[in-house]
């Protein structure tokens, strides 16, 4: 971090500091900051701190991290990425008579500033250089799409500069404005109408297919442009309305049939009760009917759900072969989890088409394993494009950015096909741009894409499964040759 | 009461010195402006003045005159401030709960029910 706010605390406490350290992660009623969620307490393990930041009443907001450094029982660092961007430094210093003096070192920078004081209800206007081109990215900073979307603005960021520094669009630098939807079609909203009325003619966003349909319904059809990027159920055809991303009935496709052979025919569809996983289990049962498969049993939990017990009581008696779990971001995390402290991996595989680096480095390298994921870009593609893009990453944000994914490679995509899609028309005009998005081929970290004339995106899928550290890509001739 | 207009707070914000200097009126409640040029080593005394001057037009910090000195602390009605103190009850506050489990797990007979679900 270049500049930022700083704040400290400092409290003294009688206990050695190497029982106070122990504390850390440990669960045991330590304040939110000790009750640090982790798997281990190591340098680049990933942490959740569940941050009361409204007061009582208000649902706490999660702190999405990862452990920078640790030197028992002296230090621990945390670098963090989402609400804000921000690192903590807590100092364990021994004192006189077997105490302790605990020392929290916080630092912030503006943007981080910026959201808080937009969460607390400040109508910030962004600041906006005469001359710019502005392009909003409507993303989930909070709430439980933050997992699935924490690298999306580092990746949009990337690609803008790389725009920029290839002469921007016709001239003029490109300025990306940021907004949150918390994960929330209404709270998405009123971000968009921010970014609108801060002067963005497009908004590329990486939320819920639940937040894209109420943002594309509330935006006048004329007029914004708006690319929703990751994953999605399309449907929303409109001349300024772009869905890339993978489609659910391909995702399932490219993955049933090697699922089936792999696990079984009985299977289970479990997902939160919004619109794309509806979809999602629409096309399972289509897929499986011309399988031969069987689905039996399925159930919703609202987005935002942290206890699925019942619903797991459910899985268990169903005796399912594979569970198809269409759950994102956080409630992705806690099903998973929770499925694999009840068993549920004893006796079934899991399919998720959400399933991304990100999201699986917070199931953990424990509960991960016998879960699959199906999506264009994973972290080990092979491709020279990929490689180069990791390596830009790594230089940009550092070893500690959370890892790309299918979900925030798309971000850095649709800058690049809107920017040479400007470009090729030579006018900001919405419409032209739009129709202008709808054609070509390019070379992505993904590989090739090939847009298409309904405003979607052809590209190779990938069967990938969960193992420690990340994933094992199946060759892609393997479920093509199979089908 | 000032009224703050918010894009001014923000624009005052930009800059690291003056975040710095909020940063420490948050820690001492009021200070002059020499105990804060004190503080401030990046900048010299001149430029605090400046920036303590862009900050008190964008309403986020007071200005007490008392003989021939002024005396700042930060406006408790900034939205900025409203920030700060937040996260600084929010950071000061997990130490305490810090001090309060690893005490009461030294007391005898301590240990039993403070084990939370997760």
């Amino acid at each position: 971090m270049t500049s930022g706010l700083f704040l400290f605390a400092e409290q003294q406490v009688d206990a050695p500091p190497e029982q106070i350290f122990a504390l850390f992660g440990a669960g045991s009623g330590a304040g939110w900051l000790f009750d640090a969620h982790c798997d281990r307490v190591a340098a680049g393990s990933v942490v959740t701190l569940s941050a009361p930041i409204g007061g009582s009443g208000v649902p706490p907001v999660d702190i999405l991290g990862r452990i920078s450094r640790v030197m028992p029982p002296l230090r621990i660092e945390i670098v963090h990425e989402l609400p804000w961007r921000g690192r903590l430094r807590v100092l364990f210093d021994p004192a006189d008579g077997g105490g302790c003096r605990l020392r929290l070192f916080a630092e912030l920078d503006e943007v981080g500033l910026a959201w808080l004081m937009r969460r607390r209800g400040s109508p910030l206007a962004e600041s906006v250089r005469p001359g710019e081109h502005l392009v909003g990215l409507l993303t989930s900073k909070s709430g439980p799409g933050g997992v699935f979307a924490a690298a999306t603005e580092n990746l949009a960021a990337m690609a803008v500069a790389e725009v920029n520094a290839d002469g921007g669009i016709r001239g003029r630098p490109v300025h990306l404005v940021v907004g949150d939807d918390a994960t929330d079609p209404g709270t998405g909203v009123r971000e968009a109408q921010r970014l609108v009325r801060a002067g963005c003619r497009t908004i590329i966003a990486t939320t819920t297919s639940a937040t894209f349909a109420r943002v594309s319904a509330a935006l006048p059809a004329a007029g914004v442009l708006l690319v929703h990027s990751l994953m999605n159920e399309g449907g929303l055809a409109a001349p300024l309305r772009v869905q890339f991303g993978e489609r659910p009935y391909r995702q399932l496709l490219a993955a049933v049939g090697s699922m089936m052979r792999l696990a079984g025919k009985r299977w289970f569809l479990a997902g939160n009760d919004y619109c794309w996983p509806r979809v999602v289990h629409a096309a399972a049962r289509h897929v499986l009917n011309e399988k031969a498969g069987a689905v039996v049993g399925e159930s919703f939990a609202p987005l935002g759900s942290r206890d699925f017990g019942p619903l797991i009581d459910a899985v268990l008696e169903a005796r399912p072969d594979v569970v198809l779990s269409s759950f994102v971001g956080a409630d992705l995390v806690a099903f998973e989890r929770q499925c694999h402290a009840r068993g549920v991996r004893d006796q079934a595989r899991s399919l998720a088409l959400a399933l991304d680096e990100p999201t699986r480095e917070r199931i953990g390298d424990r509960a991960c394993i016998g879960m699959w994921g199906v999506s264009g870009y994973f972290e080990q593609l092979d491709v020279e494009e990929n490689r180069d893009l990791l390596r830009r990453y790594r230089r940009a944000y550092g070893p500690f950015a959370t890892p790309v994914s299918s979900i925030s490679e798309s971000a850095y995509e649709a800058v690049h096909l809107y920017a040479s899609a400007a470009r090729r028309v030579g006018t900001d005009d919405s419409a032209q741009v739009a129709r202008e998005l709808r054609r070509g081929s390019f070379a992505f970290p993904r590989g090739t894409v090939s847009m298409t004339a309904g405003g979607g995106m052809g590209q190779q899928l990938y069967l990938a499964e969960a193992v420690a550290g990340g994933f094992s890509v199946l060759p892609a001739t393997e479920h093509v040759s199979r089908r | 009461m000032l009224i703050v207009a918010p894009d001014l707070a923000f624009d005052a914000l930009a800059d690291p010195v003056r975040r710095e200097i909020l940063a420490a009126l948050a820690e001492c409640e009021e200070c002059s402006a020499g105990e804060l040029s004190a503080r401030i080593h990046r900048v010299g005394r001149t430029a605090v003045s400046t920036h303590l001057s862009v900050l008190r037009t964008a309403g986020l910090i007071a200005e007490r005159r008392s003989g021939r000195f002024r005396y700042y602390s930060v406006n408790p009605t900034g939205p900025a401030q409203e920030v700060i103190r937040l996260l600084q009850d929010l950071f000061q506050g997990s130490l305490d709960e810090v001090k309060a489990a690893a005490e009461s797990a030294r007391e005898p007979g301590a240990g039993t029910g403070t084990k939370r679900d997760s």
